[in-house]
């Protein structure tokens, strides 16, 4: 290996979750944030939330790692969603 | 002296509730605890007397084919289906309407065990965190183990063995840590008998450990151990080898391999071992070294009481070992409980943790709450013990 390959993270993806409320938005980007992505240099998620819809942008390698990723979020939202319906 | 009332229970109430959320393994867990607010533990030392009461304890087992051990992914598919329902359930059995009100605390798992799995339980438990706006608590769930034992037999301060299918540890209380006397350097005791159940291709309900209890039981020749490694290592254990020889002989054994010398007889090829006799003389041989390192730990710190906690803990035949070694010991006390509180569950987890947040320790940032699956016993400060 002579040069370290630089990657850039052109796979987007933008996911646009509506809530409820401006709250269950506010709560799920807070659920979501903290835990860190395995592999940084592969993919990348920013949460945000404006009024009542959740914004999720993902950036990756490849549309693989893309996939993969987005689909475990979805699978967290659901939970997130779930609870907010049977606990509140 | 340790103040177990620094802070008081919620909504002017003379007692405490704490959630419990179990998720490390295949065992899905949920549990409700009340701790009534006591003057005695104001100024004392009685962190395994608690009063607990547990209002729920509900459990839900991942469950694969026999042969088959399962896996992160699936786990935690698992864990996300059921614990919101899981959860509605505790409360309802518990009483709780307003959560807001009623829970002082949410407890969860942050490690030890399988990413995944943690990972889908404790965004169940975050999220409830924000809707009902309670505060959370990390609990390590070995200390999760500890605590529950401790409180269910009140054994003061006890020699832990600890027990289950990803752990396998000595422990013994020191200046306010569990430290780790002695423990596995390769795989988990629990993990070498699911993974030879594995081989037998018997099945994993109600759980792989408990069907070789029962097959040992009805072993034919007791009296002849089938010679397995006795790998002893200081205080440390090592089991990855002993798995490789029993499975070793099993195969044998299906395969009629007549040329095994351990297995068939020289010269008539008749069979002198059969399943449920490998299934015994691998218990011996395991527990024989547990009590081995037991004995010694206890020897160490001068105490007489041991308590085995973790999913192996249920198994009789190794209770009545350790309970032989205890009886030539002076005054040698054992403590066990059952699998309501052997096998993970929620309730031991909401012990921990509501001890945990009497003394003041809770999450301030949800950044302390990312789980994670390497968290060993003694990195925790235990606050609650003197």
């Amino acid at each position: 290996m002579t040069s370290k390959r630089e990657m850039s993270l052109d796979y987007t993806l933008e996911l646009q979750i509506p809530f409820e409320t401006e709250g269950q938005a506010s709560i799920a980007t807070k659920v979501l944030s903290p835990d860190p992505i395995l592999k940084p240099q592969d993919f990348q998620v920013d949460y945000s939330s404006e009024k009542n819809i959740m914004l999720v942008r993902f950036r990756s390698i490849d549309d693989r790692v893309l996939r993969v990723g987005v689909s475990s979020v979805i699978d967290s939202i659901k939970t997130i969603v779930e609870t907010i319906d049977e606990l509140s | 002296m340790v103040n177990l009332n620094t802070i008081p229970p919620k909504n002017n109430r003379d007692f405490y509730i704490a959630i419990g959320l179990e998720g490390s393994a295949n065992k899905l867990g949920v549990g409700i605890v009340k701790h009534p607010l006591l003057p005695k533990h104001a100024n004392s030392d009685l962190s395994y007397d608690c009063g607990a009461e547990m209002l729920s304890n509900i459990r839900d087992t991942y469950m694969t084919p026999p042969g088959e051990g399962f896996l992160p992914r699936d786990t935690a598919r698992h864990h996300r289906n059921w614990c919101v329902r899981l959860i509605k359930q505790a409360m309802a059995e518990a009483g709780i309407k307003d959560p807001t009100l009623d829970v002082d605390v949410i407890c969860f798992t942050r490690g030890p065990g399988m990413g995944a799995p943690l990972h889908s339980v404790v965004i169940a438990a975050r999220t409830c965190s924000l809707l009902w706006d309670v505060p959370l608590v990390g609990v390590n769930h070995c200390i999760g183990h500890i605590e529950m034992g401790r409180e269910i037999t009140k054994a003061q301060n006890p020699v832990v063995l600890y027990v289950s299918g990803g752990n396998t540890q000595v422990i013994a209380y020191s200046e306010k840590r569990y430290r780790i006397f002695g423990e596995t350097l390769d795989i988990a005791i629990g993990n070498c008998l699911d993974r030879f159940a594995r081989t037998l291709k018997i099945p994993n309900e109600p759980s792989p450990g408990y069907n070789i209890e029962q097959l040992a039981k009805k072993a034919p020749h007791k009296d002849s151990l089938v010679e397995l490694p006795y790998t002893v290592k200081g205080m440390d254990l090592s089991m990855s080898g002993i798995l490789a020889s029993v499975d070793l002989l099993a195969k044998d054994l299906f395969k009629c391999n007549k040329k095994n010398k351990i297995l068939f007889d020289k010269k008539t090829g008749e069979q002198k071992v059969t399943v449920e006799d490998l299934c015994y003389s691998l218990q011996e041989n395991l527990f024989a070294m547990l009590v081995e390192i037991t004995e010694r730990a206890m020897a160490h710190v001068n105490s007489n009481q041991v308590l085995i906690v973790g999913g192996v803990g249920c198994n009789v035949r190794l209770q009545e070992m350790m309970a032989q070694m205890c009886k030539d010991r002076a005054n040698g006390q054992i403590h066990a409980t059952d699998n309501r509180f052997c096998i993970d569950n929620g309730v031991m987890i909401a012990q921990a943790g509501l001890l945990e947040y009497r003394m003041g320790g809770i999450v301030k940032d949800f950044s302390e709450t990312i789980v994670t699956q390497k968290f060993r016993t003694d990195e925790v400060y235990a606050a609650w013990r003197d």
